[in-house]
């Protein structure tokens, strides 16, 4: 497969497009914990599953909670949450949870509200239709990160990578949005609709 | 008046029952982290109204939704869910539920669907 990589305008009408959805997921998230959030200008790049996976080693810290949630239709995908331990201890302390269960379930509910907040209102945009399948969790050390079936199951990914912060309560988590192959040539194609839509 | 807060996440429920609580006071609460225990709390103790999320192990709030209209066609159900697209919307509506919101639902939020249904 050739790899396929998008045109400046087609970043550009992504990146428009995603800010929106963004700035409706920090609503979303910040009214849900509570507290005053922002999200970083996502940053979307295409790139092979093996650079993805290098990029992950250069989050900081040893250990995270890892949670993802898969989507599909026309537009298919899956988001990949990462939570530093640290910042998973001050979402406890924040939300006075009382066990490492309830952490869990915090965490998969904010992967839950941010996945589908951001992806419903991408979905929006490019008007289509997504479905949402159950988050799952689990505490990954950095160095088998790579074995996790998500990333078996991409070739090539587009990458919208943007990092969810909580500056009073010192929380940082970053999101990962991914799309299957298949879904990256839909994605240029419905970028270039809007693209003509505009001209 | 009974309630009825389902959603798997216990954090999702805590959020929803403390602002239900703000305007009902110390009325009947029950609490399901799935649909298939939703359905038999609504066969079992008739819950007045229903605040059900969508996305949920065992059976999720489409499917619960439309075992419990059958078994209460003028149950109020209030679908709260992150998922608010067109067609969820139009399918929970078309199968009986009188209200689809985003979650999360602060106390302000909460008032304004009380008084809708």
């Amino acid at each position: 497969m050739n790899p396929i990589t998008l045109t400046e305008d087609e970043k550009d009408v992504l990146q428009e497009l995603m800010n929106v959805a963004y700035g409706n997921a920090t609503a979303v998230v910040a009214e849900m914990l509570d507290a005053f959030a922002t999200l970083s200008i996502p940053n979307i790049k295409v790139m092979e599953t093996s650079a993805l996976l290098e990029e992950f080693q250069s989050l900081k810290g040893s250990s995270y909670f890892f949670s993802t949630q898969a989507f599909v239709g026309e537009f298919s995908g899956e988001s990949a949450f990462f939570i530093d331990n640290e910042s998973a201890q001050n979402l406890s302390t924040h939300l006075e949870l009382e066990s490492e269960d309830d952490l869990d379930d915090a965490i998969l509910e904010l992967t839950n509200v941010l996945t589908s907040s951001l992806t419903t209102r991408l979905a929006q945009e490019m008007d289509t239709e997504v479905r949402f399948s159950l988050p799952s969790i689990s505490k990954v050390p950095l160095g088998e990160i790579a074995n996790n079936q998500t990333f078996k199951e991409y070739s090539q990914v587009i990458v919208i990578d943007t990092q969810l912060i909580f500056e009073d309560q010192k929380i940082n988590g970053e999101i990962f949005i991914l799309t299957k192959d298949g879904s990256i040539e839909w994605l240029k194609n419905r970028l270039n609709i809007i693209l003509e839509a505009l001209m | 008046m009974k309630y009825l807060v389902t959603d798997d996440s216990k954090l999702a429920r805590l959020t929803l029952l403390k602002s239900l609580k703000v305007h009902v006071g110390d009325a009947e609460i029950f609490q399901a982290e799935n649909g298939a225990i939703a359905v038999d709390i609504v066969k079992n103790e008739k819950p007045d109204i229903v605040f059900l999320d969508l996305t949920m192990p065992v059976m999720d709030g489409y499917e619960a939704l439309d075992k419990m209209m059958e078994i209460n066609k003028n149950l109020k159900v209030v679908v709260v869910s992150a998922d608010i697209q067109e067609k969820a919307r139009e399918r929970v509506i078309n199968s009986g539920a009188q209200l689809h919101v985003q979650k999360p639902i602060n106390a302000d939020k909460m008032l304004e669907i009380l008084e809708i249904i």
